[in-house]
């Protein structure tokens, strides 16, 4: 219990009946007060002073995340909750596909070597899927942008016919019938309630642990040891800031805006971030993918229609298309596309493949249970 | 005499009775604001003159185009209610779902309404941008996404509600757009925006009805506002739409006119004001 004497005269006067000095009974308060702050100060502290590891952490070079943690902070168990989920293909209509399904760790938790996924039935859909990698930094989510909130994301692909066609509402309801759930959901939150919000908040904080920030480059940007890159891939970063980081910018190396890259329309016609703003001018536009591990996350392009980083580096040397909503930054001076030579190319590529992290690429924290 | 008498006492007692019954009345009139009841508004969907009723029974609009219906759906939010002296007392962050199928939704109940003459109601037919844009967290009930089963009422692709939804079938809808002629309009958009990124076109519609009986709410009594919602308008407002031609609806720039003409088919029928 902690008493503040307000009026030190009054102090004075009572500690003063009962025949206390005032030197004495100054050295009290003082000591008393102390005490009480450090009473206090445990007090309020201990509610956070669990330290359990921390699940998720912002690589030094990265900026700060965009995904409100304070609000769903990734924990052991949470974490452990979403990769089940993850890995769990309860989460479709006939249990036949899970979300690894489409994002394979090994390939930064994209569909490898399909140009877009493949579904429930054999089914395929209009887009590559997307890597799974730094998600705490992104704004917008999936190629048009159309989600605007991580929590948001997972009810995408559950529910689209062509991917895991189920209702989210029937996977609450197989998860509350489970043996395993029901528990983990409880070391999770607390109770062993499971809910929507909880669900996709337990999906959010696996994929939010998955961060990619130990490449090579990173590394050599932080000064840590094996961060070294040889001549060619320095030359390649100096050539691929000048030419590429107008979008590919940061340390993320995407400004996580949307643009038209000149790809010529396939037949599909997919309008892109059109789709959402329903606007015109956003025609043919598609979210500027992140290039980290952008060696393993072939194929490329919102329909994955190049295999190789050669392919890609070819169309902006030699393919940009123009839309009436091309790019401005691939028509300077009357030319489309980037001008560059093929020992540019080259080294450019030597660059994008020190973006590769193993680390992450290998990490067995997330790896199916 | 006696006669005489027995008359006079009866009138005075009559006309004693007569003040107290006035005084009495008096007495009710005086609005104590710190008493509360709820007021309870019932959302009856017709279609023009008939009984909505869902499954096989015809229906026609303007266009002369027949109909029948399967779902009408649509979020009631943003309610509020202006008193006669101007005062408009709000119910922040209660939303509603009004479904066809279930009775129960249809009854809108707000509670803790302060005594007062009702003489103006308002509500937003949708979810407002603000909790379209809210953590999970804080979309319970009928705002969970993952609560619609296969009665769906939010668009994961382009994150946000479905203010309302209109299904049916019509043989005015071409083969060739849907095998079995069913017609699906939703209606959504909020407005975007969050994130920085693009607006988008805004279907949020506000309606305003007059209560021409006012909701007299005391503390005995718990007035019902009874309104009558005409889904044929949602074809037949100020922009005449024929299932021909809409019957696919699924992206908010289509769906404002549809928007546009459902905000006219609320109106006030009548209001109860039963004593408790």
């Amino acid at each position: 219990m902690c008493i503040t004497i307000s009026n030190k005269n009054l102090a004075h006067r009572a500690l003063g009946l009962l025949g206390l000095r005032a030197s004495y009974v100054m050295r009290l308060i003082f000591w008393l007060t102390g005490l009480c702050t450090v009473l206090m100060g445990c007090q309020k502290a201990e509610p956070d002073a669990q330290p359990e590891e921390q699940i998720f952490q912002k690589p030094a070079n990265f900026p700060e995340p965009v995904y409100a943690l304070d609000r769903n902070r990734p924990t052991a168990a949470g974490m452990r909750l979403g990769r089940a989920l993850f890995f769990d293909a309860t989460l479709s209509r006939d249990g036949s596909i899970a979300c690894a399904e489409c994002h394979n760790q090994a390939y930064a938790f994209t569909h490898h070597q399909h140009d877009v996924s493949h579904g429930i039935d054999n089914q395929v859909g209009t887009r590559n899927s997307m890597p799974i990698q730094n998600m705490a930094w992104q704004s917008t989510f999936f190629w048009d942008g159309g989600v605007h909130d991580l929590d948001l994301v997972p009810i995408v692909p559950i529910e689209n016919p062509v991917e895991m066609d189920e209702k989210s509402t029937n996977v609450i309801n197989k998860l509350r019938k489970s043996a395993k759930y029901p528990a983990m959901f409880k070391d999770a939150f607390g109770t062993d309630e499971i809910n929507g919000p909880r669900f996709l908040q337990a999906l959010s904080q696996f994929m939010l642990t998955l961060v990619s920030g130990n490449s090579r480059y990173d590394k050599w940007v932080r000064k840590e040891p094996g961060g070294t890159l040889t001549d060619d891939e320095q030359t390649g970063l100096t050539l691929f800031r000048a030419k590429c980081s107008g979008c590919h910018a940061g340390e993320l190396f995407t400004d996580n805006s949307f643009r038209s890259n000149g790809l010529s329309i396939s037949p599909v016609n997919d309008l892109g971030r059109a789709q959402v703003t329903e606007r015109r001018e956003d025609r043919y536009k598609f979210k500027v993918p992140s290039l980290r591990n952008v060696e393993k996350t072939l194929p490329y392009m919102h329909d994955g229609r190049f295999y190789s980083i050669e392919a890609v580096l070819n169309h902006y040397a030699e393919n940009v298309q123009f839309t009436e909503t091309l790019d401005t930054l691939l028509q300077k001076n009357g030319k489309l596309g980037v001008e560059m030579t093929a020992a540019e190319k080259r080294q450019i590529i030597a660059f994008l493949k020190t973006l590769t992290d193993d680390q992450f690429l290998r990490d067995t924290r997330f790896v199916e249970p | 005499m006696i006669t005489n008498s027995v008359v006079r006492i009866f009138l005075l007692a009559l006309v004693t009775s007569a003040t107290f019954v006035s005084c009495k009345k008096t007495e009710e009139d005086v609005i104590d604001p710190d008493t509360k009841n709820s007021v309870t508004v019932e959302f009856e969907n017709r279609v023009g003159d008939q009984k909505l009723i869902l499954g096989t029974t015809p229906y026609k609009n303007a266009s002369g185009e027949s109909f029948s219906l399967t779902a009408l759906n649509y979020f009631v939010s943003n309610i509020s209610l202006k008193n006669e002296n101007g005062t408009v007392q709000k119910f922040p962050n209660q939303y509603f779902l009004v479904k066809q199928t279930d009775a129960k939704s249809k009854l809108i109940t707000l509670k803790d309404v302060p005594s007062g003459n009702y003489t103006e109601m308002s509500f937003m037919i949708g979810v407002d941008s603000l909790k379209s844009v809210s953590p999970v967290t804080e979309r319970t009930g009928v705002l969970d996404p993952t609560s619609y089963g296969d009665d769906g009422m939010y668009w994961s692709w382009n994150s946000g509600y479905i203010f309302l939804k209109i299904e049916g079938t019509s043989v005015a809808v071409p083969k060739t757009v849907n095998a079995n002629q069913n017609f699906a309009i939703h209606v959504g958009g909020y407005g975007g925006g969050w994130n920085g990124s693009a607006k988008t076109v805004n279907n949020l519609r506000t309606i305003t009805v007059p209560l021409t009986t006012k909701a007299t709410v005391r503390a005995n009594i718990a007035p019902e506002v009874h309104l009558f919602v005409d889904a044929l308008k949602i074809f037949d407002g100020p922009n005449k739409l024929s299932l021909a031609t809409t019957n696919s609806v699924h992206s908010p720039a289509v769906a404002t006119p549809v928007a546009e003409n459902y905000k006219t088919m609320f109106q006030v029928d009548h209001v109860h004001n039963n004593k408790q």
